[in-house]
This record gives C-alpha cells, structure tokens and sequence, in this order.
C-alpha cells in the first residue's frame, strides 16, 4: 500500500498531470495536439440518430427483423453493432394505424441514447415532462404532428431501466426506396414519437 | 451513420462494461478540459503505438482497483485519474516513458 496512487488527488494535481504527459508525448512525437484535438472534438460532440435510424429502416424492409426487435429489442439493436455501455433495456413500440407512440421521461432525462445519440434540450425541459403525459394529443400540435381522434396515443414512461424507441410507421409511396434512402427520413424525433416520418422529405433532404 | 457515432461504439465496445466511460444518461461527463485531454491522448497514443485496447483496458482496471474515489472526488474526476495512470503505466512498460515524476 505504498504505491502513491491509493492517495487520489485533487482535480488540479490531474490537471498538472495531464498536461505533463500531454507535453511528453509531444516531445517524443507520440501525440500532436492537434491530432489529440480532433478525437475529443469526435466525443465531445453531439452523436446524431443515425443509428436509430439505420435499425427503423432495417425493420421496415426485413419483416422478420421487425419481429426481433418488437421481441428482443437489445439483441435486434446489437445484430446491427449498436449497443451501449450502460447495460440499458431496451423496448421498441411501433406504431400503427390506430395507435400513436412517444417517449418521455417523466423523471429526469433517460433516452435510449445508443441509438438515437444525445437528447434534445426539449426532451429534458420540465415542461414536456409533465404534460407529455397530461395532454399528448396537445403536445404532439405543438410539434406540428395532428392526429385523428381514432388514433390511440401510448406515452411510454423511460427510466435507468427501460428506455423505448418508437419505430414509425413506414411513409407510404416509398417502396422502390432502398434501406439508406429510407434510413434518410427517420428523423429523432420520429423516434421519440414527437413527428412521424413522411416521404417528402426526402426530396427536402 | 456518421464516424462519430462509430468512433464512440469502437471506443464503448473496447472499454467494455467493466471500465465504462463515465456518463450522464448517455452524454460524455468531462467536468474539466483535461479529462477530455485525457482521453484523446490515449486514443491517440494508443494508435500511434499499436498497444490494443485489451492492453490498456488491463492496465485501466488495475488502476480503477488501486485509485477508489476521494472523499467529494466525482466518478469522472476519479475515472480520468485512474485513466492517466493507465496510460502512463502501458506506455512506461513499453520503455515509452521514464517513471513518471
């Protein structure tokens, strides 16, 4: 227990460190500073949807993929090579003709993250929390999104344990489109239910 | 898919489940600018050395073991701590680096 590693300290000795090691590797041309630059800007910023996308279009093409990810949604994600760390549970609801998914988090900000990368500050703000769940048929005009009094809205409570995905209904007129053209119109917020994906905007994008 | 994305599965993938980057509700926590550092300089490292992730994620586990948090010290605080540990630790082995001071 002599090792000096059993006495943590504080932020600022880290820091000292860091920038010491940093600068040692530079010496020795092991590490640029820009090349380190690049890979923390690679991290720190915003992962995108892309993949949930890329499991959506997957399902809409490959209907026994479809079955495997409304079953086993984890293992459906994985087949892709998505997954995360964290270990979270994931449920994928799809919606239909007569029922409308979204996702909230009525407790803090979970997200199925894996896939759909960081949340948006929306997601996070009180106000969508409390009334996602209070008045979703109101929440979903403001996004823009009106659905038919006939249509059932499910809202699924997320947690540290569950986290959901709605996968969409596939737009109509699309079935010549191939896998990324479709993966092209499955926005975020398609997946969290708060729109749904349409075929023109595809000729937007 | 964008390289990102990628890039942080690979990374996620070759950290495992025993040595997860510290997250909160899936966004990367750096509390100061140097943990990013920290973690760019080992990925960068590791490339230009041709260490594997296997190898370092060895040395980072030993070094979560022997680094517990202080008392008010936070999970990433005390991740990124252990995280330079093992980077100096794998580099020295390969005679990369005099003991650290």
């Amino acid at each position: 227990m002599t090792h000096d590693h059993h006495h943590p300290r504080p932020a600022s000795t880290l820091e000292l460190r860091a920038r010491a090691l940093e600068a040692l590797l530079a010496e020795r041309g092991l590490v640029s500073t820009d090349a380190i630059d690049a890979v923390v800007a690679l991290y720190e910023h915003d992962v995108g949807p892309q993949n949930g996308a890329t499991v959506v279009a997957r399902a809409w093409v490959d209907e026994r993929y479809r079955e495997r990810l409304l079953s086993a949604a984890n293992e459906a994600i994985g087949e892709l090579g998505f997954g995360g760390a964290e270990g979270d549970n994931m449920v994928v609801v799809a919606n239909t003709p007569a029922v409308h998914n979204m996702i909230v988090c009525t407790l803090c900000s979970c997200y199925p993250w894996p896939v759909l990368g960081l949340p948006p500050t929306w997601y996070k703000s009180p106000p969508y929390r409390a009334r996602a769940v209070a008045e979703p048929r109101a929440v979903l005009r403001e996004f823009g999104l009106e659905l038919g009094d006939e249509v059932e809205i499910r809202v699924w409570d997320s947690s540290a344990e569950v986290r959901y995905l709605v996968l969409p209904m596939r737009p109509a007129d699309t079935e010549a489109w191939s896998e990324k053209e479709l993966a092209a119109v499955v926005t975020r917020d398609c997946m969290i239910g708060t729109a749904v994906p349409t075929a023109r905007e595809q000729a937007i994008a | 898919m964008s390289a990102q994305t990628n890039e942080l599965a690979t990374l996620d993938r070759a950290l495992g489940a025993e040595t997860p980057l510290p997250r909160d509700n899936g966004e990367l926590v750096f509390e100061e600018p140097w943990q990013g550092r920290a973690l760019g300089m080992g990925v960068v490292a590791l490339q230009r050395t041709g260490a594997s992730w296997a190898e370092f994620r060895r040395h980072l586990v030993a070094a979560i073991a022997a680094r517990p948090p202080a008392d008010g010290e936070s999970a990433a605080t005390a991740y990124y701590g252990a995280w330079l540990d093992a980077l100096e630790g794998l580099l020295a082995e390969r005679d990369l680096l005099e003991q650290a001071d």
